[in-house]
């Protein structure tokens, strides 16, 4: 047994740290809240550059071949910003689904411009039905000839303005999970992408009027079962969006403490008083429970045990200790919390558009129990 | 990372060896719940003969030194003892003997060698049982407060007071406990360490009436009332240095608000599942209703999450890495979590939680027993908001850092 992090891994969690600290300090994360793309093309280029894009992408498709530790690291570290911008969506999230259910062909064809971060990918899964399983997807590819023809709409795809191509997931049979993927350049006629104004972070509604798409785009070693090439794909993706959220929720415990020692009220720093005291102390027990599921569901999977139920139960503790963790950072802070400048903001924005983001707390709760056979 | 203990081939044959041996030793039936004091008296001693002959294999504190009658075993062997003992239900005592897994450690740090020849060499044996003594009825929180009394008078110290909350069924060979040897000296600087010889003339045992007692006559709900008069203890008694005894106590609290982690199964969590599996409401079982398996799963969560913090500390401590506020943290999360549970249970299984019953209660009561103990384990050992204060101060929340108290050996 041994719960640290081995040199390699500080030292890869240390230069990402002292990267952020230069490059995306907590001023440039507010400015970059009210930006449309959440991103600057050129630190966006400059992590591509240092390997941070394509950790997850084996060697053989040009990324880093690195291990769901070794990203949880620097996911962890994205997350203390928090770094906005397509990291987890397209680095993450599409590369995983594509080594699932692409073929050799289209791997090659998408993973290393991933991995360059010259190609932003994003997936588009959720529909107006509001449904977190299979029976919510209605999209429907109709064949006509040598192509797919789609209308109907997506919604709160994550990064779909950022994204020059969307993983769609469509329907393809009357059983539940009779899914596929399609893989769509962005630029073709008929796709459009609106940000989703208000609360939320860089979600869109993502409209297809008859786009029509050659049928070479089906992701074809998974036809038909685009959703277990999801569920597969999310099960080691998940984690990584939890040890994004626990390095948030890290960062603003750290804030927290600060601000309880600087802030003087009524003549001493308001961390003397009790009642503060029991907001930080609740932000990080939720900080810890959401650490130790998210780190240990990782460490199964890079063992190769089972996973499923544990990773399920670390996305619900970790998607409701975010939001947790936030309200409490918030009581402690109270005015200045709110201040769009002060840098708590980004980080409760974050935790409630991750709160359904790939599913809810409950939604993942009940597929823990079906996992554990319950 | 790594979140399991592995095994070497040598390791693996003791387990064998380890596990042959209980086979061959836990009498059976050692685990049932006692109907009544008799059978409680008859089962303790039951768990004492076993204590006897783990401790003469030097198994009852694996991890003590050797010199003085320990296992002089390494934290691997010491799991695997732990975990074997855990297949029959048991735990290492296999009896309630926290003033010994407290105190061991606290005389492993201050005795003079003569006081671990003395004191550990029986406990290590599993000769003796322990028990702290600590509350007072007007120092609670406030341990500092505690008024009993020890005045020297030549080769001996004099104790008076009362102490409350104390101990289990079944009597107790030795106690120790905190008390004044110096009335006029400062606060943290007035108190002493003592290990007591619990049949010294002047020692009274009252049992308590309290909710965590059951109807059963179980060891660890049962508290008791213990009051000292003129008991004259030998000066050798005194651990730590006299005046010295609020910073040795530092090494225990800190066990005692789970800094030392803990490695094991979720019992309550394994029979609430099978109970669920096994009842019925409008003719499906319970687990296939919505309603209760989304309590479940919050119940299963609860439970995982205390048991990762658990996990932690273990590690943190035998890993020999630096700690902050991660025992009371555990010790905060573990009755905050089995307080929330008494609710959800309720909720989940119905009023059949509340009765022993044999026909309509869980078996032999144990969820009758979590609604009890529930509540009740918010306060031993530090109140869950003594908890909190510990872990503030350690955070260093408005304040700078003060290092952990204590180490643990």
């Amino acid at each position: 047994m041994d719960l640290s992090l081995n040199e390699h891994q500080r030292m890869l969690a240390q230069s990402v740290r002292s990267f952020m600290e230069r490059r995306v300090p907590r001023s440039k994360i507010a400015v970059l809240q009210r930006s449309e793309l959440g991103y600057e093309p050129e630190t966006w280029k400059t992590i591509a550059e240092l390997g941070w894009v394509g950790l997850l992408i084996p060697e053989q498709y040009g990324g880093g071949g690195a291990s769901l530790t070794d990203a949880a690291v620097v996911y962890e570290e994205f997350g203390r910003g928090p770094l906005p911008g397509p990291f987890f969506s397209s680095g993450v999230l599409s590369a995983l689904i594509l080594l699932e259910a692409g073929t050799e062909e289209q791997r090659r064809y998408a993973l290393p411009a991933i991995s360059r971060g010259e190609q932003i990918f994003s997936v588009a899964i959720t529909e107006p039905a509001r449904s977190w399983g299979p029976q919510g997807i209605a999209l429907t590819a109709e064949r006509h000839g040598d192509r797919f023809r789609l209308n109907g709409v997506k919604l709160f795809v994550s990064e779909a303005v950022a994204a020059t191509h969307l993983i769609v997931a469509v329907r393809s049979g009357p059983e539940v999970n009779a899914t596929s993927l399609l893989l769509i350049d962005k630029n073709t006629k008929g796709v459009s992408a609106r940000l989703l104004p208000g609360f939320i972070g860089w979600q869109a509604e993502v409209s297809f009027d008859n786009v029509e798409i050659p049928v070479e785009r089906l992701l074809a070693a998974r036809e038909n079962e685009g959703w277990a090439a999801l569920t597969h794909a999310m099960e080691r993706a998940l984690p990584i969006l939890c040890a994004y959220q626990v390095g948030s929720s890290q960062a603003i415990f750290e804030m927290s403490v600060e601000y309880s020692r600087a802030r003087v009220q009524f003549g001493v720093p308001i961390g003397r008083f009790q009642r503060v005291q029991d907001h930080i102390i609740r932000l990080v027990n939720h900080l810890d429970a959401a650490r130790w599921t998210t780190w240990e569901a990782i460490w199964k999977l890079d063992t190769g045990r089972p996973a499923a139920a544990s990773v399920h139960l670390a996305k619900a503790v970790t998607a409701e200790a975010h939001i947790e963790a936030c309200n409490a950072a918030h009581e402690v802070h109270a005015g200045i919390g709110s201040s769009l400048e002060y840098g708590l903001v980004p980080h409760t924005q974050l935790s409630r558009t991750l709160f359904n983001y790939l599913g809810d707390p409950k939604w993942h709760k009940r597929q823990m129990t079906i996992a554990m056979n319950w | 990372m790594d979140f399991e203990v592995t095994y070497t081939e040598e390791q693996q044959r003791f387990r064998a060896e380890v596990r042959a041996w209980f086979e061959a030793n836990v009498p059976p039936g050692i685990t049932r719940e006692p109907a009544s004091t008799a059978e409680s008296h008859e089962n303790y001693q039951m768990r004492r003969e076993l204590g006897r002959k783990l401790g003469a294999k030097g198994w009852l504190f694996p991890t003590g030194p050797k010199q003085y009658g320990g296992g002089g075993l390494d934290v691997d062997h010491a799991i695997i003892l732990e975990e074997e003992a855990d297949r029959f239900d048991l735990s290492l005592p296999p009896f309630y003997d926290s003033g010994a897994t407290m105190g061991a450690p606290t005389i492993a740090v201050w005795g003079t060698e003569e006081q671990k020849e003395t004191f550990l060499k029986p406990i290590y044996r599993g000769d003796v049982r322990v028990w702290q003594l600590l509350s007072e009825p007007s120092a609670g929180s406030d341990l500092a407060g505690v008024k009993m009394r020890a005045i020297r008078q030549g080769d001996e110290y004099v104790l008076n007071g009362q102490k409350i909350f104390i101990g289990s069924a079944n009597g107790t060979d030795w106690m120790w406990t905190l008390a004044v040897t110096n009335p006029d000296g400062e606060r943290h600087q007035n108190l002493s360490w003592f290990m007591v010889d619990a049949n010294l003339p002047g020692i009274t045992v009252q049992p308590m009436e309290l909710l965590g007692s059951g109807g059963g006559g179980g060891e660890h709900g049962h508290k008791n009332t213990i009051f000292f008069e003129d008991v004259r203890v030998p000066a050798i008694c005194l651990v730590g240095g006299e005046n010295n005894g609020w910073k040795v106590a530092s090494t225990h609290l800190e066990l005692e608000h789970g800094g030392g982690g803990h490695v094991g199964r979720n019992r309550l969590w394994e029979g609430l599942l099978s109970y669920c599996q096994k009842n019925y409401r409008d003719g499906q079982p319970l687990t296939s209703h919505q309603d209760v398996r989304d309590l479940l799963a919050d119940i299963y969560i609860r439970g995982e999450v205390g048991r990762l913090f658990g996990l932690r500390n273990f590690w943190l401590t035998y890993a020999r890495q630096p700690k902050s506020y991660e025992g009371p943290q555990a010790s905060l999360y573990h009755k905050y979590a089995g307080l929330w549970m008494t609710t959800a249970i309720l909720e989940a299984v119905g009023p059949a939680a509340l009765t022993t019953d044999s026909r309509w209660g869980s078996d032999e009561g144990f969820l009758e027993g979590q609604q009890r103990n529930g509540i009740v384990a918010v306060h031993p050992g530090g109140t869950a908001d003594i908890q909190k204060v510990e872990m503030a101060r350690r955070i260093g929340i408005g304040r700078t850092i003060r290092q952990a108290a204590g180490k643990v050996a």
